[in-house]
C-alpha cells in the first residue's frame, strides 16, 4: 500500500514536473534577391549566437528552445546573399584597416521570443515569434537606420510531438523574419538615403 | 485465405460512409510532357486555418505514382530554391503577380531549370462540423471497458488553382467536397467505425487533377 502511494506520487511527480527540450532544425535557403550595393561587416553579439529561450508554463512544465545556433547559420548564409561582400567583425567598431574596406556594420539582435501551445491559444498550431532588431551603423560608428522585423511560424503537432511542433514552427518564424529582411531592408528609407549618398561621395 | 477475407471484412465493416462531389473549370487549354513538372503547394496563411501538409503529401502521391506518374518538385525543395518568393509573406496572390514575380533575379532561370510548368495551390481544410454521443471507458482492478457511442461528422473541403507557369496565366480549377460521419462504440472494447472525407478529397481530387493536365483540351 505504502510503495503504491509512493510510486503515485512518484508518476504524479514526473508528469508534471516534464521539461521539454526543443529542437531547431531545417533547411537554410539562400535568398534570391538583388544584392544591396555595399561591402560590410557583420557584428554578431554573443547572446545572438547562442540565444537560447526557457520558460516555464504552469500546466505544460519547462520549455528550452535554443534557437541560437540555427539562427546564426541562417543570418550568416542571409546575409552574405543580401549585400556585395560581408565579413564577420570582432567589434562594432571598426579598426582603420576595416574602415578602408568596409562600408558599415550590420548588427542584428533578437530582442524577444515567444511562444504559444494549443493549451494557452486554443487553436490547434504551436505558434513562435522573433522580434529582430537590424542595426546599420556607417564606418565611423554613426547609427544609419534601425529595422524592426517579427518573423512568424506555425506549426501543427499533436500531444506527444508538441517539441517537434514548436521547433517546426521556430523554424519558421527565423525563415519568415529571413524573408523580410532580404525583402525589406534594401528598401529602407535610411539605407536608400544612406547607399545614394555613398554613390555620390568621392571614391 | 479465411484470414485475408476476414481482414477485408472487418475494414469494411469499419469504414464508414463517405460522399464526395468534384467541379472543374477550365480556362485555358492544358497538356504535361513527360520531361515537365509539376509543383504542389499548401496556401499557408496566418490565421487559425490553413491546408494541412498531410494533405499536400496525399495529392503528391497520387499523383506521382500509378500509371501514368507525373514528374512533381517537392513542396519544400521549391520554396528553399525560390526563397523568399513562395513564403507565407510574399507568395503571389494570383496568376496576374507571376510577371512581377518572374522579374526578380534568378527567378524565372530557377523554374526554367527545373522544367516547372505547372504550379497547382491548395486551399482548404477539414471541419469537424457536428460531433455527438456518449462514450466512456472505465479501469478498475476487477477489469475494464467501454460503453457508449459518440459520432462526428467531417467536411473536407479543397480547391486546386493551376497556373500555366510558361503563359503566366490561370488554367483552372478543381474544387473537391467531401464528408461523412465516423463513430466509436463501446462494448466492452471499442469499436472505430472511420470516415476519411479527408482522404476522399484527396483522391477525388488527384484524379481529376492527373486528368485536367494530362488532357490536352482548348
Amino acid at each position: 500500500m505504502k510503495w503504491t502511494a509512493v510510486s503515485l506520487v512518484v508518476l504524479l511527480g514526473l508528469l508534471t514536473a516534464c521539461t521539454t527540450n526543443v529542437v531547431v532544425e531545417g533547411s537554410v535557403p539562400t535568398p534570391l534577391v538583388a544584392r544591396i550595393p555595399a561591402n560590410v561587416g557583420i557584428y554578431y553579439e554573443e547572446g545572438f549566437k547562442t540565444f537560447m529561450h526557457s520558460e516555464v508554463l504552469k500546466e505544460e512544465g519547462t520549455w528550452n528552445i535554443p534557437l541560437g545556433e540555427k539562427n546564426l547559420s541562417f543570418f550568416r548564409n542571409l546575409m552574405t546573399a543580401l549585400f556585395d561582400s560581408v565579413v564577420e567583425v570582432e567589434s562594432p567598431e571598426l579598426t582603420d584597416v576595416q574602415k578602408a574596406n568596409l562600408d558599415g556594420v550590420i548588427i542584428p539582435k533578437i530582442e524577444k521570443y515567444g511562444f504559444l501551445t494549443p493549451n494557452i491559444s486554443g487553436l490547434k498550431f504551436y505558434s513562435a515569434s522573433i522580434h529582430y532588431r537590424i542595426t546599420l551603423m556607417d564606418s565611423d560608428n554613426h547609427k544609419v537606420a534601425e529595422y524592426v522585423v517579427v518573423g512568424y511560424g506555425k506549426s501543427e503537432g499533436g500531444t506527444f510531438s508538441s517539441g517537434q511542433a514548436l521547433g517546426d514552427a521556430t523554424m519558421l518564424a527565423i525563415r519568415d523574419g529571413g524573408t523580410r529582411i532580404a525583402v525589406g531592408l534594401g528598401e529602407h528609407p535610411a539605407i536608400v538615403s544612406w547607399l545614394a549618398q555613398r554613390e555620390g561621395e568621392p571614391k | 485465405m479465411k484470414n485475408g477475407c476476414l481482414i477485408v471484412l472487418v475494414v469494411t465493416l469499419l469504414t464508414s460512409c463517405v460522399t464526395a462531389r468534384i467541379e472543374e473549370s477550365r480556362t485555358a487549354s492544358t497538356g504535361l510532357n513527360n520531361d515537365e513538372a509539376l509543383v504542389i503547394l499548401g496556401r499557408a496563411s496566418y490565421n487559425d486555418r490553413q491546408t494541412e501538409e498531410s494533405f499536400t503529401d496525399c495529392l503528391a502521391d497520387a499523383l506521382s505514382t500509378g500509371s501514368e506518374p507525373i514528374r512533381l518538385i517537392p513542396q519544400a525543395q521549391f520554396k528553399d530554391q525560390l526563397y523568399p518568393w513562395f513564403e507565407p509573406r510574399t507568395a503571389p496572390a494570383s496568376s496576374d503577380d507571376l510577371a512581377r514575380l518572374f522579374a526578380q533575379p534568378g527567378v524565372q532561370d530557377r523554374i526554367e531549370a527545373s522544367k516547372i510548368r505547372y504550379l497547382a495551390w491548395i486551399n482548404g481544410d477539414t471541419v469537424t462540423t457536428d460531433r455527438g454521443g456518449s462514450f466512456s471507458c472505465t479501469l478498475s482492478t476487477f477489469g475494464g471497458g467501454c460503453l457508449g457511442v459518440t459520432y462526428w461528422e467531417e467536411n473536407a473541403s479543397y480547391e486546386a488553382s493551376i497556373w500555366d507557369l510558361q503563359n503566366l496565366t490561370t488554367a483552372g480549377e478543381i474544387s473537391a467536397d467531401a464528408s461523412g460521419t465516423s463513430y466509436l462504440a463501446g462494448l466492452i472494447l471499442p469499436i472505430p467505425i472511420m470516415a476519411r472525407p479527408g482522404n476522399a478529397a484527396c483522391k477525388a481530387l488527384a484524379g481529376q487533377l492527373r486528368e485536367f493536365l494530362q488532357t490536352d483540351e482548348g
